[in-house]
């Protein structure tokens, strides 16, 4: 597979790789060119920063103004409220459920599946990238493979072995398998693994440290930007995580925020659209302000998946 | 440290970037991180498996009942529910209210941790019973004298399948056509006399229709298309059915097909786009901008809760209510009606089934039904009615609405377990055939051709499992 | 020598050891892909030979699901719909995504915020985003509509019209470009310079670098990316479960995994449901595999 061909070839600095440079002209030529992009740049920023201004806008209106035709850019008067009814949206009736519990429920779930996926990942990855023993390239060859199932094909047995456990409505289906490890963030780590310098593990093995030892003294420290792409990319797909909870969590103080996010949706057909939107806020807010702390971090891991894939 | 101009590539950036030097926390803080980690998870896990653990049970038996109620329907259970637990101290009954309650409870019972009691839609019934998702109730009815004689027929049968009883009614429905006599009186029409046929509604609701300058559909005398709950069953105001009771779907009866034409009519006459665009622009249901509380439709097909509806969104709306049309040829077609129920269900693997049929005894009983059918505003399905009952029943037409389900024109949908799948088909075939898409015949084929298999495989199951013979 | 045997020994005995160890490392692997894989797919094979209620034991029926499969309307409507809807939204994904990165790669002031402002609409949940979509897309009162209709552009009726559900969700997939984008734009600065001023000194235009420089320079980007997008186009579940229920208008959004949902779900043919899941990842190999070969002639690798 060509996966692995160019996984294989210990890849050495190439010469003369720096940044492309923008095309060579005259600096009056530059500078119109370079306004011309800013020009279409910031026009692109707003079409997709535009939703999520929507979002937002729709969530400070009353439900009649969120209706009305033609559409208001600005809410007339902003109803901070609606925050706080989102909160306690239906909290007179029967059976409700604070929002706050759907956040501890999927926190918890964030928590369980962040720390299980770095920490058997991590090791896996390290007896493919680090460790010699036969069959180890043809089961990372059936591992790369199994990226490629799709989860329907999985999800009735899994479902059916779960249920023979007892598991269905209990939050274990969502992050025991964590702990078990993943094709792609074996492949993921097992692929940063390999660029650490081989020389160092033969040091320490001839001063007689353990493999455990190499792994946890020289190897994960250096290890942990890619480790915390993992954790990013596990913790966002816990949070944004949809048909997971909706098979298996079944009480309503069990449920996620995504899951969360239904009740706001008709009973009979009348969304409470401002509540939604400003539940969908929530909801969102904690993604973006994470991601806006860990960019750098984030964006290299997604480089690393796509360039040397 | 150099970033991008060294010749190390992505990965190179990352290592360089990683200097084993430099001390991410104080020297204490590190070596306290692993311990620190693995405590935190293991707190998590402790913390996860205690919000999933029943609740102890001391003192009186614990059911869980399942329900799908919100507002004023739900506080009305919510009142039963506290009725029955103050009148005895051995079984506490926990109300939860549940949306999405048909799949849920299908999920949890298939998981194995199904509630005691659940209220679902009486549909629901045939493809529950034959999945053995649920208990058959005969034996409980037997001991606590509850039996078919007590209820109208329509309301009875419909917990009843293949020769069981397997479901309870908590309140039930029946529809009319519920008619804006505003709309009539500005239409130049009888507010007294609503349509007694289909063909006189379809010339009063021509009568109604306006648009504005630009051409966009300002008020509809009558869309069969709103509210779009019964799509399925317009064949059965023409005299068609949808499958023969034995071994054969029916979609394709000419009855059937006659009706889809009549629904086409309205596309071909009104506009396909223009409807449809006008239906997108209505409210939610249950607010002051639903179609016919605005005063956007003026006819409209609905059930016994519409006038709940009216008087909490919309109480000036001067509005009436008779019951639906039907072909002038078939005059033997009158009063008919759809007749649908909540039911309550014991899960099969609910812990507590004993006390959990005490409990629908209880709601059973003329005095437990009573109570939340006043509540809900709806009629009783039992056969006797106390006078209080109507004396104080805030629906100024909830005689109507019990008349139309006594009646021999009660419509139910197919008990099939195939129902689900059935339903669907139906509501694909009138989109298509209101969007002008394909023609009734050709919409109503299709569905034969795709569920008369599905019939009759689903038939062989049966006879596999020993269902049937 | 006497001492050749024992270090053939010892290293034998090394590399006994090293196995083990490694064993132990890999182990949770192991356990997983045994039990969270490997039992789920042979059992789902099985079990798409049976009829398979979950309440209920399975109940072999041999090839009768594939049978019912060929001849089931809905899953062939479901499979053309996902189809479509994957020739729709990969180009258009694809296609944004590279034209971003390639804006972005020209050294701009501001590469990091404007990188940032594409990149974040593809991090919101999907269930905040089907919603927001909901709105945005709504016949009457939508937003879109609303500017089309300034511009004087026809106004769709995009969640009603069945011609226009599945461009609708087509166009989500310009949202989330952004997640591609950044793989592209780190694959545009992989390209060596030298190459560019090469094809400057020869009088190149800026559509002839792009292809015969840029583009093959990036083509394991983009054929990674697409079989990522092939993998994911061809599950899509939660934006139409949310935004569309019942693949309504008229099945039009009726993908192939909300089919394979309800029939596992809702209908309660698990067996069924297994032999969907099978014939979907036949199809992914088949399309993975059919990308691979085309790519041997127009993806270049660099130092090969």
């Amino acid at each position: 597979m060509f996966i692995i061909k160019e996984a294989e070839k210990e890849r050495t600095p190439q010469p003369g790789q720096t940044r492309v440079r923008a095309r060579k002209s005259s600096s009056i030529h530059k500078q119109r060119h370079e306004w011309l992009l800013h020009l279409v740049l910031v026009v692109l920023s707003v079409m997709f920063l535009f939703p999520l201004f929507w979002l937002v806008s729709t969530s400070l209106k009353p439900i009649e103004e969120t209706m009305r035709q033609p559409p208001t850019l600005f809410p007339a008067h902003p109803q901070w409220h609606n925050y706080r009814d989102a909160f306690v949206y239906e909290a007179d009736k029967l059976g409700y459920i604070p929002f706050l519990v759907y956040g501890r429920n999927t926190l918890i779930l964030c928590i369980l599946t962040v720390s299980g996926v770095v920490f058997s990942n991590a090791l896996v990855a390290y007896a493919f990238a680090r460790l010699r023993w036969p069959g180890r390239d043809l089961v990372f060859a059936a591992t790369l493979a199994t990226m490629m199932v799709p989860f329907p094909v999985l999800m009735v047995p899994v479902y059916a072995l779960f249920k023979g456990l007892g598991w269905i409505g209990t939050f274990r289906p969502l992050w025991v398998p964590a702990w078990f490890g993943n094709a792609f963030f074996i492949f993921l780590l097992r692929q940063f693994f390999r660029t650490i310098p081989f020389e160092l593990s033969e040091a320490a093995r001839i001063d007689g440290a353990s493999e455990w030892g190499i792994f946890r003294q020289i190897i994960l420290p250096l290890s942990k930007p890619a480790l915390a792409v993992v954790a990013l990319f596990q913790f966002m797909g816990t949070w944004r995580d949809f048909l997971g909870p909706l098979i298996y969590l079944l009480d309503q103080k069990t449920f996620t925020l995504s899951l969360g996010l239904q009740f706001y949706q008709s009973q009979h057909g009348g969304t409470q659209w401002h509540l939604l939107m400003a539940a969908s806020t929530i909801v969102i807010a904690p993604v973006i302000i994470l991601f806006f702390f860990t960019q750098k971090q984030f964006i290299q891991g997604i480089a690393l998946t796509g360039i040397k894939g | 440290m150099a970033r991008a101009s060294l010749p190390l590539g992505a990965w190179g950036t990352l290592v360089i970037n990683a200097h084993p030097n430099q001390p991410l926390l104080g020297r204490n803080m590190r070596r306290l991180a692993v311990p620190g980690a693995i405590a935190l998870i293991a707190l998590t896990i402790w913390y996860s498996e205690l919000i999933v653990a029943p609740a102890p049970q001391v003192g009186p038996v614990h059911v869980t009942y399942w329900e799908k109620w919100t507002g004023f329907e739900g506080d009305a259970m919510r009142a039963v529910v506290d009725a029955f637990n103050r009148s005895q101290s051995k079984i506490h009954v926990d109300l939860l209210t549940i949306s999405g309650i048909e799949d849920k409870t299908l999920l949890a019972t298939a998981g194995g941790d199904p509630p005691d009691v659940a209220g679902l839609y009486g549909p629901n019934v045939a493809q529950y019973a034959d999945d053995r998702a649920i208990l058959p109730l005969d034996d409980y009815c037997r001991r606590y004298g509850i039996n078919a004689s007590q209820y109208i027929p329509a309301y009875w049968d419909i917990g009843y399948y293949r020769g069981h009883i397997w479901a309870l009614p908590t309140t039930p429905a029946s529809t009319a056509l519920h008619y804006n006599r505003q709309m009539f009186r500005d239409a130049g029409l009888d507010p007294n006399r609503p349509p007694r046929t289909i063909e006189e509604m379809d010339a009063d609701a021509a009568k109604i229709y306006r648009r504005d300058a630009a051409g966009h559909i300002l008020k509809a005398g009558f869309m069969p298309a709103e509210p779009g709950w019964w799509n399925w069953g317009w064949g059965y105001f023409f005299g068609g059915r949808l499958w023969d009771g034995v071994s054969r779907i029916t979609a394709n009866s000419p009855e059937n097909i006659r009706a889809f034409e009549w629904i086409r009519s309205y596309s071909v006459k009104y506009g396909a786009r223009d409807l449809q665009t006008f239906r997108s622009g209505f409210g939610n249901f249950s607010s002051p901008q639903n179609a016919f509380l605005s005063q956007q439709v003026a006819m409209e097909l609905q059930g016994v809760w519409m006038s709940n509806f009216i008087q909490m969104y919309s109480p000036g709306l001067d509005w009436a209510a008779a019951p639906f049309p039907y072909p002038a040829d078939r005059p033997d077609l009158k009063n008919s009606t759809f007749v649908d129920e909540d039911v309550l269900v014991i899960p099969r693997g609910a812990k507590h089934p004993e006390e959990a049929f005490q409990f629908i005894a209880f709601v059973q009983s003329q005095k437990g039904m009573e109570m939340l059918c006043l509540l809900q505003k709806k009629h009783t399905p039992l056969i006797k009615v106390s006078p209080e009952f109507w004396a104080h029943h805030p629906n100024p037409y909830i005689k109507l609405f019990a008349q139309l389900a006594r009646g021999k024109n009660t419509i139910f949908p197919p008990k099939l377990g195939i129902w689900p799948e059935y339903s669907a088909e139906l509501n694909n075939a009138f989109d298509e055939v209101t969007l002008l898409k394909k023609t009734p015949k050709e919409a109503l084929e299709a569905v034969q051709q795709r569920m008369q298999p599905k019939l009759d495989e689903y038939l062989r199951i049966l006879r596999l499992r020993g269902d049937i013979r | 020598m006497s001492a050749q045997p024992e270090t053939l020994r010892s290293r034998r005995s090394l590399a006994r050891n090293e196995a083990r160890i490694a064993l132990l490392f890999v182990g949770p692997w192991i356990v997983g892909f045994g039990v969270f894989l490997f039992y789920p797919l042979v059992a789902s094979i099985y079990y798409s030979f049976c009829d398979y209620s979950v309440l209920r034991s399975p109940v072999w029926i041999g090839m009768q699901n594939y049978a019912d499969l060929v001849r089931d309307d809905v899953f062939w409507t479901s499979l053309k719909n996902t189809l479509i809807y994957a020739m729709m939204a990969l180009p258009l994904g694809m296609l944004v995504a590279i034209s971003l990165a390639m804006l972005l790669n020209a050294k701009v002031k501001g590469l990091a915020v404007y990188r940032t402002i594409f990149f974040l609409p593809s991090l919101v949940p999907t269930i905040p985003l089907a919603v927001l979509w909901l709105w945005v897309f709504n016949g009457e009162h939508g937003i879109l509509n609303y500017v089309l209709q300034l511009l004087h552009l026809p106004t769709p009726n995009w969640l009603g019209d069945p011609a226009w559900s599945k461009p609708a969700l087509a166009l989500l997939a310009i949202w989330g470009a952004g997640n591609s984008m950044v793989i592209y734009l780190a694959g545009l600065q992989d390209v060596p310079v030298d190459l560019y001023e090469a094809a400057d000194l020869d009088g190149a235009g800026w559509w002839s670098k792009t292809r015969n420089v840029t583009l093959p320079m990036l083509s394991p980007v983009i054929l990674f990316n697409l079989i990522m997008g092939i993998i994911g186009a061809l599950q899509v579940f939660a934006e139409p479960y949310v935004m569309f229920p019942g693949g309504s208008p008229a099945r039009s959004t009726y993908f192939y995994t909300m089919y394979l949902f309800d029939n596992a779900f809702r209908y309660h043919k698990m067996g069924y449901a297994c032999a969907m899941g099978w014939i979907m990842f036949v199809i992914i190999l088949l399309l993975t595999m059919l990308a691979l070969r085309l790519s041997e002639r127009h993806v270049y690798y660099q130092g090969s």
